[in-house]
């Protein structure tokens, strides 16, 4: 149980890869926390809900585009938000709100909690190992909120430790 | 000219576009098959070390990591000119046989099965694996959820890492595995051969005996007498893993047998102005445009191309499946093998018979006393100045292409991925099912779209892997010409 951090991308594709460099660098931070686990995934559908599955909390991150923000704009979504994806990864099986139903009709214990920290891409298509400046600044944002989103969760107020 | 647009095709990797262009009559005109713009792997891995590109290639794409692992280390051996232990090799294609069962089963439930088990007239939003759940029942729900657990579990043992492999090595593999590993593999395979038996009732029931989707299966829409690929064992029985290639023509005979080095003396690419995508043909026979028949060089490698290349299958169950196979569409046989079935909606059933395959020869492995041998590596001791290594991919052969130089520094790298293969014989499928669905404008009803997308979606096609091969960074520009090449219109795609 537990929460669960993902991290979706794919790491030499440029932007798509910022999932990963989020939880690259949350990984530094967990030190000392209990119950919170972290996952790099590389295509979302069937695979992602599997990888919620049997955690109380799922916190995802991932590379967006076409959310209308300039590159490096940082969002936050419910599972809601992900019905429509172009992860260029994969769509292989199913969209992440048919899996997530799937999920729960064959009794897989799924989070009652999801939410998805997203950031708006420059470049999905070239293979890169690094981010464009503007989704490079963008990682330590999204960090900071993730381990908020962790500091709520255990109940610890900002700036408590 | 009149478009109709199906954009995004529903359950595929990365993205397509059908585009088809009707003439004045509201007939078809053209069928244009695209893909997005992911260029440039290859000259993204010159000047790295070889080793990196088992772990590296396996980022291609997040569907078939395994493929690309297990070609890529392949190609590592020969690179290397080092031969792995017997262990390490039997470990290798154990990991791979519960990567094809978990794939397919994958591709069946919610990609391709969905087609006929919800049926295609059925809404969108009502023809995915929550559709088949309602039709067929909850408990197949959760055997495919149980499926892929028990084969991601398998691959995480043996592979270091689920869904992208770590443990393959030049020269063999880094872990051996134990009594207790083999044990759990071996009650995994035989689960797997008790979920393809089921799923082959499944599609016998529901498919088989629907005189509606087998009249579909066997109609002319979906046929195309082509050439085959695949790789066969020393006895021209299919394997997945390793062994020569086949070609078989349409009339079933062979055509040629080749070592996988040896690829470039047998396939050429087509270039065509209006994608990037290129198109595979056989050399020897020539590129005659998008037809078939015996004068056009247009062959196809997918589960059912490797069922046709095929004298026969190596294991017991389903050898009886291949020979109902065959025996249902009314294959005679030619030089002592069946005649290949070119009915394309054929290949849903060759998948699930691949399938069962996949479950054996698993089971076969994980039963071999060899496979606990702790001696899984030979160590490299010299580099070779090019390694070729390929396995059959689920959606078709797979090749990886290394030159190195004495460093080991790759200097060249080219890859030929399972849907490359069919780019010209999907292109075709598209075309032909337009033509006969759409008739003096009659057109944009649900079912016949989806019919359209069915044409395609039976290859399995991997878009986001299959769109690698070009230099460059420009946007896709289509161009449209008419029967006489003359350039009538072009756009650009958004990226």
């Amino acid at each position: 149980m537990g929460t669960i951090i993902i991290g979706i991308g794919n790491p030499v594709l440029a932007d798509d890869s910022v999932g990963l460099k989020v939880v690259d660098r949350i990984e530094d931070r967990l030190q000392g926390r209990s119950g919170v686990a972290l996952t790099r995934l590389c295509c979302g559908g069937i695979h992602l809900m599997e990888a919620m599955a049997g955690h109380e909390r799922a916190i995802i991150i991932d590379a967006i585009t076409g959310g209308g923000g300039a590159p490096g704009t940082v969002y936050t979504l419910g599972p809601d938000g992900f019905s429509q994806t172009r992860n260029v990864c994969s769509s292989h099986d199913a969209s992440l709100s048919v899996a997530l139903e799937l999920g729960d009709a064959v009794g897989l214990p799924l989070p009652r909690d999801v939410r998805i920290w997203a950031v708006e891409t420059e470049d999905v298509s070239t293979y890169s190992e690094v981010l464009t400046p503007e989704v490079e600044r963008a990682v330590p944002v999204v960090v900071e909120h993730v381990v908020r989103d962790l500091d709520a969760a255990s109940g610890v107020s900002p700036g408590g430790h | 000219m009149k478009r109709i647009s199906i954009n995004p095709i529903t359950r595929l990797e990365g993205h397509g576009k059908i585009e088809i262009f009707l003439d004045a009559d509201g007939n078809v005109a053209n069928t244009y098959f695209q893909v997005p713009e992911l260029r440039g792997f290859e000259q993204f891995c010159v000047g790295r070390r070889a080793e990196e590109m088992p772990v590296i290639t396996n980022r291609i794409c997040g569907v078939c990591p395994e493929a690309h692992h297990m070609a890529s280390v392949k190609a590592l051996d020969r690179l290397f000119a080092v031969e792995p232990p017997a262990a390490a090799a039997k470990i290798r294609e154990l990991l791979y046989m519960a990567f094809f069962v978990t794939d397919h089963a994958t591709h069946f439930y919610a990609l391709g099965g969905p087609d006929f088990i919800v049926g295609p007239d059925a809404p969108p939003a009502e023809r995915n694996i929550l559709g088949v759940i309602r039709k067929v029942g909850l408990d197949v729900g959760k055997q495919v959820i149980e499926c892929r657990a028990r084969n991601h579990g398998i691959i995480r043992m043996l592979g270091g890492r689920p869904i992208h492999p770590v443990a393959g090595l030049p020269g063999g593999w880094s872990k051996p595995i134990t009594e207790a590993e083999r044990q759990t593999a071996e009650e995994a395979a035989r689960r797997n051969i008790e979920f393809a038996l089921f799923s082959l009732r499944l599609f016998d029931t529901i498919v088989l005996q629907n005189p509606a989707y087998m009249e579909m299966a066997h109609s002319d829409t979906y046929c195309h007498r082509t050439y085959y690929m695949g790789t066969v064992d020393e006895r021209n029985r299919l394997n997945l893993f390793d062994g020569r290639i086949r070609l078989v023509g349409p009339d079933g005979r062979e055509f040629a047998t080749y070592h996988p080095a040896d690829y470039q003396a047998h396939v050429s690419e087509r270039v065509e102005p209006w994608t990037y995508l290129k198109f595979p043909y056989l050399k020897q026979v020539g590129w005659k445009g998008f037809c078939d028949g015996p004068d056009s060089g247009v062959y196809c490698a997918t589960p059912l191309s490797r069922l046709n290349v095929s004298d026969r299958l190596a294991t017991p169950l389903a050898q009886e499946q291949f020979e109902r196979f065959h025996e249902a569409f009314g294959s005679t046989k030619i030089d002592g093998r069946f005649t290949p079935v070119h009915h394309r909606m054929a290949t849903h059933w060759a998948r699930l018979i691949e399938m069962l395959y996949a479950a054996e020869h698993m089971r076969e492995l994980a039963a071999d006393p060899e496979i606990t041998s702790p001696r899984v590596r030979n160590i490299p001791q010299t580099v070779a100045s090019r390694g070729v290594g390929s396995v059959e991919a689920p959606r078709g052969t797979l090749i990886h292409d290394y030159s190195a130089d004495s460093n080991g520094i790759l200097r060249q790298v080219n890859l030929i991925v399972g849907t490359t293969n069919n780019h010209a014989a999907i292109s075709m499928s598209i075309r032909k099912a337009a033509e006969r669905l759409i008739h003096a404008g009659r057109i944009v009803e649900e079912g016949l779209l989806n019919r359209l997308e069915m044409a395609f979606r039976l290859y399995d096609p991997c878009l986001s892997c299959a769109t690698h091969s070009l230099p460059g960074a420009m946007p896709l520009v289509v161009e449209i010409r008419n029967h006489s090449g003359e350039h009538i219109r072009s756009f650009r795609r958004d990226g």
